[in-house]
């Protein structure tokens, strides 16, 4: 049970991807209600304000990161803070597509957490007819990888909110399953350290 | 008020400073001129914020280091709150370093000119393992890296860089896997940087390419220009450069000329004031004057000095002459006012400062001080005068103040408003003066003070400061002496007469009725030393009304105790003989009450005041001297209750008084005249009414018992309640006398009583022609019997209806006597007894020996048997049967009387 007035949960969600995907495009719609047209590279922006998630009222808190391979420097730093991530590609272009594999790798080797809350998003879904990656590629990797794919607009805010959603549910359940009594993250840890030199 | 910003956005979240910034958030105001405010880390950035929409607002970051809020102010929501933060933090990149931020230009401008020149290896991250140090705030003490790293240093850059040193500065709280990770990381950096120089140019041929064209571009250009212009295109344009100037000059030249003529204008003007200045100066002096303002008068001196004191022009000399002579006014009129009364401190200060301002010759602080200290003088002395003639007014008037004022010293403490008029002159004279000190003396010490600490800005001339202090002294031993004169002249025996005469001689009638006022008098001196002490006056000084007020406290504590020893000497008037009983300690009087309440009065009193010790007081009980006084006034005091018992039982006054003598009894043997003789107002009607002497001796002997066990346990209780060490040598002199005098009113009481009882025996043993050899047979005892035992009983009563425990005092003295006389009355018999008489007298002395037996005593007993003796042995049993049956009659006829002389459950004293 939570007290009244405690400040509300806070989820952290990273978005990655090549640059250009739109990432803050998604970002602003989902915190603004506003489509840019222009693109700006981002270096890493910031974003956290109140939602209410299934009647409860929670924080989001959004780290927009940068997609220029220029920036993946610091890349790492940022990862470490992340609860759960939106990894955006374009379905226009098929190399944004193929860069969401070194995404996820690197991921898992920061989180060292192959349950990471995770959510395939497939952006850009409004330029239909430019579509590069098929519907089947896409939603083959997400089975592969054990995540959900969602393909979005951020121009038209086709499932923007869902997204956000979702990861933000994924997140919550993950706390609370963490929280359990008997469900140590220590051991967790270990198991999940196991898998990924399997992988490996 | 609309809802208040908040931010919710940021990008990018950190940069170093001069980062372009995105604001966004909701309500950042209606438009452009709403936004009143915006912070970025602490720093204002209000200068660069440009407000794009109520959701968004670009900014560039100020210098600010590390994490902070972004606060955005607005009018119509005023200050706001962020959700998210911005970091800035400082880096240095070389030109060569491939950057993913925009670079502040100013610092590379410094390196390209600096002496180190440009060195492009140099690089400076803050983190370049990558590893976040964001809350590692815990800090590597760095003596101890100097000693693990002799030499070393933590700069990337330095030559002598060492790992460990950089690992502990910067990442000694950092986890083993971060660590690893962060290895990881540089390796993977490093591996990027050997490539990296071909990637940069292969990923930007399009723009390396596009320099190239604009390089030869430039190339072109510059030598089509060789061409066109000649070797040195700078030739023309210096030509151009001075040509340009003239123009500007021939431009300004009308400008610089007209404000060449304002500024002659100008000064032209300020002449004319500066004369009109001086030429009012005069009226306006004797202006400021009149006002008071003589700060302003002292200004305008001084500036006309600066401006014409070394004027030639005669005019001006003229009017500067007319001016020094109004400030010559000034100056003695600021001196007189200094001698006049002084005023308040601060005015005094300014007044001296004034002076010194208008550089009057001499030493005008001085003056001040000195003409005070006179003024304190005089206004003591005049304090002193006008009581003394008050004083003496009322001695003529027939002494009045004292009188009256006596009755009031008891309750001085809650004056009314018509006390002023009875109030003493000497008390009068030292409130004054403590007022006077405590108020006027301040003021002195401080100016003194002012003038010494420089305050006044006069220079000290030497030898002042003893000067200062033989004043000061001399102040306060005024003050001393007066009061001493007033309160005390015993204390001032020793003074030259001389200056015992300065202090003023009081009448020593107006002494009397001053006791109650001294508590007071010394609360007022108290006062006047409270505002001395706080002045931080030497202790020389302070000794002196330090030593007045113990004398005072002294003389104070012994004229209260002198005043109830009076008061307690002055208790036989108030005797009223009213017996009071209270269950243990028979009947006493009030007096010893009163004498309980007056001594309760007294110590209440020298405890508020004298007992116990002010501030900077030394405890009066601690001199020896003073102890024993104290002992000897309470002893006096003490005393003074045992003379009022003496005076009241053996005093002249109560010899003179009524006694039931003799006489009353002869004849009138079964009447209770003794006890009832209080109520016999026939006889003691032309007397003052109250009881027999004899009743008063056994009152006095009453109150003596009591005093002995009770009123005195319960003083020397009170004395230990104000903490006054036990008196124990003046309660048992006290004791003694009181034992005394115990003994001798016991006497005069037995001695009154057992004559006239003793007396009457014998005449009545031969009333009616009885005669011991002529008697006949017995049928009772004979009558003297009767009426002694009925006399016995009567005392019996007095004895017991005013305190039950003396009857065990007085009746066995009394039976004493009495059997003496019985046997001296049988032994002496001239004639023989015959048969009957000897029955009778048998009968006669067995009938008394037997009614007194309780109070018998051994002499008693053995004057019975010498009685017994004196008369011949019962000859028959017939005549034993005889006395027995008179023993018999004896007992049944006086049955109530003989009741009288049992013991009533043991009142017997123990004692
Ligand atoms: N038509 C269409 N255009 C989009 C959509 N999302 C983004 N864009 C455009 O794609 C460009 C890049 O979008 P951004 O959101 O800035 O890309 P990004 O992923 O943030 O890129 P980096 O910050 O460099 O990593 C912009 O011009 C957007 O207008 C979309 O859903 N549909
Ligand atoms: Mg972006």
């Amino acid at each position: 049970m939570k007290k009244p007035n405690q400040q509300p949960a806070l989820h952290k969600v990273i978005m990655v991807g090549s640059g250009g995907v739109g990432k803050s495009a998604l970002t602003l719609q989902f915190m603004y209600d506003e489509f840019v047209e222009d693109y700006e590279p981002t270096k890493a922006d910031s974003y956290r304000k109140r939602v209410v998630l299934d009647g409860e009222e929670v924080q989001i808190d959004i780290l927009d990161t940068a997609g220029q391979e220029d920036y993946a420097a610091i890349r790492d730093n940022y990862f470490r803070s992340g609860e759960g991530f939106l990894c955006v590609f374009s379905i226009t272009e098929d190399d944004s597509f193929q860069a969401t594999q070194e995404f996820r790798e690197q991921i898992l080797r920061v989180k060292n957490d192959e349950n990471i809350p995770f959510l395939l998003v497939g952006n850009k879904s409004d330029l239909g007819e430019k579509r590069k990656v098929p519907l089947s590629e896409a939603t083959g990797r997400a089975t592969q990888w054990g995540v959900p794919y969602v393909e979005t607009s951020a121009k038209t805010r086709a499932n923007v909110d869902k997204v956000f959603y979702d990861l933000m549910r994924e997140i919550r359940s993950r706390k609370m399953e963490d929280n359990k009594p008997g469900n140590s993250r220590g051991k967790d840890k270990s198991k999940r350290k196991k898998l990924k030199c399997v992988i490996l | 008020m609309g809802p208040p910003p908040i931010v919710t956005g940021v990008s990018p979240k950190e940069g170093p400073p001069g980062t372009r910034v995105t604001v966004r958030g909701e309500f950042l105001g209606k438009t452009a001129s709403d936004l009143s405010g915006l912070t970025i880390c602490g720093c204002d950035c209000l200068l660069s914020a440009e407000w794009k929409s109520p959701n968004k607002i670009i900014a560039r970051s100020g210098p600010g280091k590390g994490k902070g809020e972004i606060l955005v102010t607005t009018r119509s929501g005023g200050r706001g709150t962020s959700t998210v933060e911005f970091r800035g933090y400082h880096e240095m990149i070389g030109p060569m370093k491939e950057s993913a931020v925009w670079v502040e230009e100013a610092p590379l401008r410094k390196m390209w000119w600096g002496r180190r020149g440009l060195t492009p290896t140099t690089y400076q991250h803050d983190d370049p393992l990558g590893i976040s140090i964001e809350g590692v705030e815990q800090k590597f003490p760095e003596d101890g890296l100097h000693k693990l790293f002799p030499g070393g240093s933590g700069d990337l850059s330095s030559e002598n860089f060492a790992a460990g040193w950089f690992l502990l500065e910067r990442h000694h709280a950092t986890p083993f896997d971060d660590l690893r990770a962060g290895l990881a990381f540089l390796r993977r950096k490093v591996d990027g940087q050997k490539e990296g120089q071909l990637s940069f140019i292969k990923s930007n041929v399009g723009s390396v390419m596009e320099q190239l064209d604009t390089l030869a571009h430039l190339k072109e250009r510059f030598e089509e220009d060789v061409e066109k212009q000649g070797q040195d295109p700078t030739i023309r344009l210096e030509a151009a450069i001075k040509e340009s100037m003239l123009e500007a000059n021939k431009l300004f030249e009308d400008v610089l000329s007209r404000r060449e003529r304002a500024d002659a204008t100008r000064s032209a003007l300020a002449v004319l004031q500066r004369f009109r200045f001086l030429f009012g100066l005069p009226g306006a002096i004797e202006k400021n004057i009149k006002k008071g303002d003589y700060d302003a008068v002292i200004n305008d001196y001084a500036r006309v000095m600066n401006l014409f004191g070394n004027t030639e022009v005669p005019v001006f000399k003229k009017v500067l002459a007319e001016v020094e002579s109004r400030i010559a006014q000034l100056r003695e009129l600021l001196h007189h006012r200094l001698e006049d009364a002084p005023t308040t401190l601060e005015a005094q200060k300014k007044l001296i400062r004034n002076l010194v301002n208008l550089e009057v010759g001499g030493d005008p602080a001085w003056d001040a001080i000195s003409c005070h200290s006179r003024h304190l003088a005089a206004t003591m002395i005049q304090c002193r005068d006008t009581h003394l003639t008050q004083e003496q007014t009322a001695l003529e008037e027939g002494g009045k103040t004292p009188k009256s004022s006596k009755s009031k010293g008891a309750s001085s403490s809650n004056q009314n408003t018509d006390w002023q008029a009875s109030v003493p002159a000497r008390v009068l004279l030292t409130e004054e003066l403590a007022d006077t000190i405590s108020e006027r003396f301040p003021d002195f010490w401080k100016l003194g003070q002012a003038y010494f600490t420089g305050e006044l800005q006069v220079k000290v001339v030497p030898g002042r400061q003893q000067d200062f202090k033989k004043l000061v002294l001399a102040g306060i031993s005024l003050f001393s002496g007066l009061l001493r004169a007033a309160l005390m002249p015993h204390t001032l025996v020793k003074t030259p007469a001389a200056e015992r005469a300065s202090y003023g001689v009081w009448h020593s009638r107006g002494m009397e009725g001053l006791g109650p006022w001294l508590p007071h008098c010394l609360r007022a001196l108290r006062q006047g030393y409270s505002s001395l002490i706080r002045l931080d006056l030497p202790s020389e000084v302070l000794d002196i009304v330090a030593s007045l007020i113990f004398d005072l406290r002294v003389h104070c504590m012994s004229t209260l105790m002198k005043q109830a020893g009076e008061s307690i000497r002055n208790l036989h008037t108030q005797e009223s003989w009213n017996i009071q009983f209270d269950g243990e300690h028979g009947g006493i009087t009030h007096l010893p009450a009163e004498c309980e309440r007056v001594v309760a009065e007294a110590l209440q009193l020298a405890k508020d005041s004298v007992l116990l010790a002010d501030l900077r007081e030394t405890p009066l009980l601690e001199s020896n001297v003073v102890q024993r006084d104290l002992n000897n006034l309470i002893l006096n005091m003490l005393l003074g209750f045992v003379e009022v018992l003496d005076k009241l039982a053996l005093g002249s006054d109560a010899m003179a008084g009524d006694s039931l003598g003799a006489s009353q009894m002869i004849g009138s043997p079964s009447i209770f005249r003794g006890s009832d003789s209080v109520m016999d107002k026939g006889r003691n009607k032309d007397k003052e009414t109250g009881p027999a002497w004899e009743q008063r001796l056994l009152s006095v002997l009453s109150n003596i018992e009591y005093t002995k066990c009770v009123l005195l346990p319960r003083i020397a209780d009170l004395f230990a309640r104000y903490q006054l060490p036990a008196q124990t040598g003046p309660l048992a002199a006290v004791n003694k006398a009181l034992a005394e005098l115990d003994q001798r009113v016991l006497d005069a009481y037995l001695e009154q009583r057992s004559d006239p009882l003793v007396g009457t025996i014998e005449p009545s043993m031969y009333i009616g022609n009885f005669n011991w050899d002529t008697a006949v047979k017995p049928a009772d005892v004979r009558p003297y019997v009767k009426e002694l035992l009925t006399n016995l009983i009567s005392v019996h009563s007095e004895v017991h209806s005013i305190s039950p425990g003396l009857v065990w005092r007085v009746l066995p003295q009394l039976v004493e006597t009495v059997a003496e006389e019985l046997a001296r009355l049988m032994v002496c018999l001239d004639r023989k007894f015959n048969v009957h008489g000897t029955e009778q007298a048998c009968a006669d002395i067995a009938a008394i020996r037997e009614a007194v037996q309780v109070y018998s005593t051994p002499t008693a007993e053995a004057f019975f048997d010498e009685a017994l003796e004196a008369v011949p042995r019962l000859s028959d049993t017939q005549g034993k049967k005889n006395v027995e049956t008179v023993l018999n009659h004896f007992r049944s006829r006086m049955r109530l009387q003989l009741m009288c002389f049992r013991d009533p459950k043991g009142t017997r004293n123990p004692s």
